[in-house]
């Protein structure tokens, strides 16, 4: 224990010294910003997904309430490149203490820290917004990272015998109490995990670790109007109209060290047509505006020309990026068992197609080598044994691959080019996707012989449905973001059956006994630049087993009025640093 | 007359309980699981979308569902427990958990927009529609009706979302004739002249397509009226042009107009989605819409009513208008 006590002691004195460098970096990003005015966002959207900090999910929602209203334990530092990913202390004093073997996480909290109305944040807040994550009845859609790791029981269902703090059946309350404790003074938070957990520090930088004070709770309605622990406060927002921010004059730097509050005043405008929200910010009519969506595909090459760069009146109010997402094709290992058609799949695709599909390299991305992108740094090494890609399709490595299958599987050989049965893709319904399949049934059939058949699923139910592993069929194209800077969020959830996005059915798979040990491994793996080759390594197993046919390492992009300065991409939310943002 | 407008409210409640049983019926039977839409990437695990369902009300079996919700309308409903305890006061048409709001209060919210929308929206266009058509019939073949003909080509060949994306990235955005507005919406109460500031472009859109048609409507209702052998005698007795246009010949012509006139603001109070959409007014239309993409029951179901109760009501309305404005029209 002491050795790993001694690890960790490591762990946390590299995340201040980074912790220093990037606020020194944040002095100097900030050193032009000006307080004042009111910064507009702009989007279709009708609403947002989630305002209730616990159901928060996706990185731009969070690096929006996370910058603007929403305290946590930790946070990400708020800095371009790499340097945005390591963890600061937030609402703690520090990133974490782990003990029993990363099994024991505390953290202890700043004083002067307040709610909107002035009343202190205590560690009861924090406990108790931890515990709407178990009612996953209400809080829904939020991530549930506290129900996997927190050292509570299971019931008979698998469910936790904890049903968070509305239920009043059969609701095992001494058990969250025993895995989630209070010091005496209230100030110090004490987790309790089921399995060790090096990067705890890095999952309560979620914004389902925030602080709800209890007797303003409502519940599914809280959503409407969460209170602020942060710089800003709501004073008006209705789905369809807008949302309106002001100061929250209780929020004080002195307890906040990493968060700006820059604008007087934050107004989000929602459900703006499309081509309306992008002319707003092109014409720069409203200068201090900025839209939260992607731009149309017609008005990109208004803003960049063919290279991706900014054209030159967007120089300053343009960025291209890699998002954090990588998009690919899962097989369902159970209905197609034979390695060699997999790995034909792959080399027959049409790569160079479907990219062009996605708006080219310069706007859609580059062709993915792995379920890791090499945003994640430590994470990411070049996947070997692809070689043989081309990217319209190697015809020569596809039919040399059917060939073998021919012999090592006959029976997955015949279906796969029997006309009549062939390979089912599970798709959501769309034009965009539609047009992919006719590209994904042509490539596989010219380069490799193989049938490939649709199956357009109704975008809503998409993901229930390819989650079933009764329902799901052979193929189902998906895409993933790490949920924070590590592939502990990536490589065990994707293709371990405990994991929350299993498309890959590959447990029953003569490959996956080694890849769950090593992944276990790697997941209890204190040493963050050990943990990192471990990581490289299932990634590279992965595409050596071909569990997934990777796809695409997606880029996204963003425009802004030129009132608007201190914007820079956060690498680890995908998102603006909208918390830099000011008015020039 | 009372008998008779009884006799038609009575049709009208069965009319609408039809309406509210087929939508319900649409959905038992449709080839998705709303349950599983509520749980985003947690939708994996069964037990997640078994108790959504359970709080959803969707384990109970079909017409237990529509029972429950036939008793919200007149003692409401509530949802959940404790502190997540949800009431929704009589007439509950539900709770919209994608929304976070009882569907009554959004119904609410929704429905003076629309409302301001299609009353402005049908003034202009009667105005319009009207006056154009008569004069285009007056002056048959000179240069007005050829203008009248040439608006009448635009106003029915532009699609309305083109018309309004038109206007206001033009005159809002790029040539800034009009300020961009302030809100989505605001309340005539509140502030009439946002109010009519936010509508106003709008108003010009819907207006323009249903002028074009009423214009083509009435020009040929007034010409085919002027050869009527009491125009004709009118003329022969000495009246002024004037009346015998605006007294005797529109009389004639408006009956029908009326009847179009209020079937189509029945329509719009339906929602005029595209409208909506475009200048981004959170209208009917746009609850409908939105619910529809998210498969939201309560809110389908109500909209879906709302507009039909809105069209059966209308037509009572028109019926008993046409019955004081055509002499020869006498109820039973």
């Amino acid at each position: 224990m002491s050795n790993l006590k001694g690890k960790n002691g490591k762990l946390i004195a590299a995340a201040a010294v980074i912790a220093l460098l990037v606020g020194g970096f944040v002095v100097r990003s900030g050193s032009g910003a000006s307080e004042g005015g009111t910064i507009t966002y702009l989007t279709h959207s009708e609403a947002w997904t989630h305002a209730d900090p616990n159901r928060n999910y996706t990185g731009q929602h969070i690096a929006w309430f996370g910058s603007y209203m929403h305290r946590t334990l930790t946070a990400y530092a708020r800095a371009e490149g790499s340097a945005g990913s390591a963890v600061v202390a937030d609402l703690a004093t520090d990133t974490g203490r782990a003990s029993n073997g990363n099994k024991t996480w505390e953290f202890t909290l700043r004083d002067g820290s307040t709610f909107e109305d002035g009343s202190a944040i205590t560690c009861e807040d924090i406990k108790y917004g931890v515990s709407r994550t178990f009612a996953t009845d209400v809080i829904t859609d939020g991530p549930t990272y506290a129900i996997s790791m927190l050292d509570i029981p299971s019931a008979k269902d698998g469910s936790s015998v904890y049903k968070g703090p509305y239920s009043t059946k059969d609701n095992d309350t001494a058990a969250y109490d025993k895995a989630v404790t209070c010091s005496e003074d209230n100030k110090t938070i004490t987790f309790n995990l089921k399995r060790a957990v090096g990067d705890f520090n890095y999952t309560v930088t979620y914004l389902s670790f925030s602080p709800v004070p209890k007797a303003k709770d409502t519940g599914d309605t809280y959503d409407l109007a969460p209170v602020s622990s942060g710089p800003y406060k709501i004073q008006k927002y209705k789905a369809k109209d807008d949302m309106v921010l002001v100061r929250n004059d209780k929020w004080s730097k002195k307890s906040d060290p990493i968060r700006n509050a820059y604008p007087d005043k934050i107004v989000v405008r929602f459900g703006l047509a499309e081509e309306v929200r992008d002319q707003l910010v092109l014409s720069d009519s409203e200068k201090n505006s900025m839209s939260l969506d992607g731009i149309l595909p017609t008005n990109l090459p208004t803003v960049f020309n063919d290279k991706g760069d900014p054209q030159k009146a967007f120089a300053e109010r343009a960025l291209n990026v890699y998002d954090p997402y990588v998009r690919y094709a899962a097989f369902n290992v159970k209905k197609v068992p034979c390695l060699e058609i997999r790995r034909a799949v792959y080399f027959a695709k049409d790569a160079a197609g479907l990219l062009q599909l996605s708006g080219g390299a310069a706007f859609g991305g580059d062709p993915a080598d792995g379920a890791i992108k090499p945003l994640m740094g430590l994470d990411y090494k070049k996947v070997k044994g692809l070689e043989d890609f081309k990217p319209a399709g190697n015809a020569a490595a596809a039919k040399a691959l059917m060939e073998k299958a021919k012999t090592s599987c006959p029976t997955e050989y015949a279906r796969a080019t029997d006309p009549k049965r062939g390979l089912v893709f599970d798709s959501s319904d769309s034009d965009t996707n539609k047009k992919a399949a006719a590209i994904w049934i042509d490539s596989m059939m010219k380069n490799a012989g193989i049938v490939m058949k649709f199956n357009f699923i109704e975008p809503g139910s998409y993901y229930a449905v390819v989650l079933d592993a009764t329902k799901q069929s052979d193929i189902s194209a998906g895409g993933w973001a790490p949920d924070w800077a590590n592939a502990s969020t990536v490589i065990p959830e994707l293709f371990t059956k405990e994991g929350g996005f299993p498309m890959s059915q590959n447990w029953d798979d003569a490959a996956y006994a080694a890849f769950k040990k090593k992944s276990d491994a790697a997941l209890a793996e204190p040493d963050r630049k050990k943990q990192g080759q471990m990581w490289a390594e299932l990634n590279q197993y992965v595409v050596d087993q071909m569990w997934i046919v990777p796809g695409i390492f997606s880029k996204t992009q963003e425009m802004w009025g030129s009132g608007l300065g201190g914007v820079f991409f956060w690498e680890p939310q995908g998102a603006p640093s909208f918390g830099d943002i000011y008015i020039k | 007359m009372l008998s008779y407008i009884s006799r038609r409210l009575g049709v009208t409640f069965l009319i609408l309980l039809g309406v509210s049983f087929t939508v319900y019926v649409i959905f038992a039977f449709l080839p998705f699981d709303p349950a599983a839409l509520t749980c985003g990437k947690n939708c994996n695990d069964p037990g997640i979308i078994e108790a959504n369902r359970r709080r959803l009300g969707y384990d109970l079996p079909f017409l237990t569902q529509y029972w429950v919700f036939i008793k919200g309308l007149f003692i409401g409903r509530t949802y959940g427990e404790g502190a997540a305890l949800i009431n929704c006061p009589a007439p509950s048409l539900g709770y919209s958990f994608q929304e976070h709001s009882c569907v009554t209060t959004l119904i609410s919210e929704a429905l003076p927009v629309t409302l301001s929308l299609a009353i402005g929206a049908l003034v202009l266009w009667i105005v319009v529609g009207v006056g154009l058509g008569v004069l285009a019939a007056r002056y048959r073949g000179k240069f007005v009706d050829s203008a009248s003909t040439i608006f009448v080509l635009i106003g029915t060949s532009l699609p309305t979302f083109l018309t309004g994306l038109m206007l206001l990235v033009f005159v809002v955005i790029k040539w800034h004739i009009l300020p961009f507005p302030a809100g989505n919406y605001t309340p005539f109460l509140e502030d009439p002249y946002e109010w009519a500031q936010i509508l106003f472009l709008p108003w010009i859109t819907l207006a323009f397509a249903y002028a074009a048609l009423y214009t083509r409507f009435v020009r040929s209702a007034v010409i085919e009226t002027s050869n009527e052998d009491y125009i004709r005698t009118a003329r022969a007795k000495g009246l002024p042009e004037s009346e015998v246009v605006g007294k005797h010949t529109l009389r004639a012509a408006l009956a029908p107009i009326i009847t179009m006139a209020g079937l189509d603001f029945a329509g719009l109070l339906g929602g005029a989605i595209l409208t909506e959409s475009v200048f981004n007014l959170p209208g009917l239309g746009r609850l409908a819409i939105g619910a529809v993409v998210e498969y939201d029951l309560p809110i389908i179901v109500a909209t879906t009513i709302l507009a039909a109760a809105i069209v059966v009501v209308m037509n009572l309305i028109v019926d008993i208008l046409y019955a004081f404005i055509d002499p020869r029209v006498r109820i039973a």
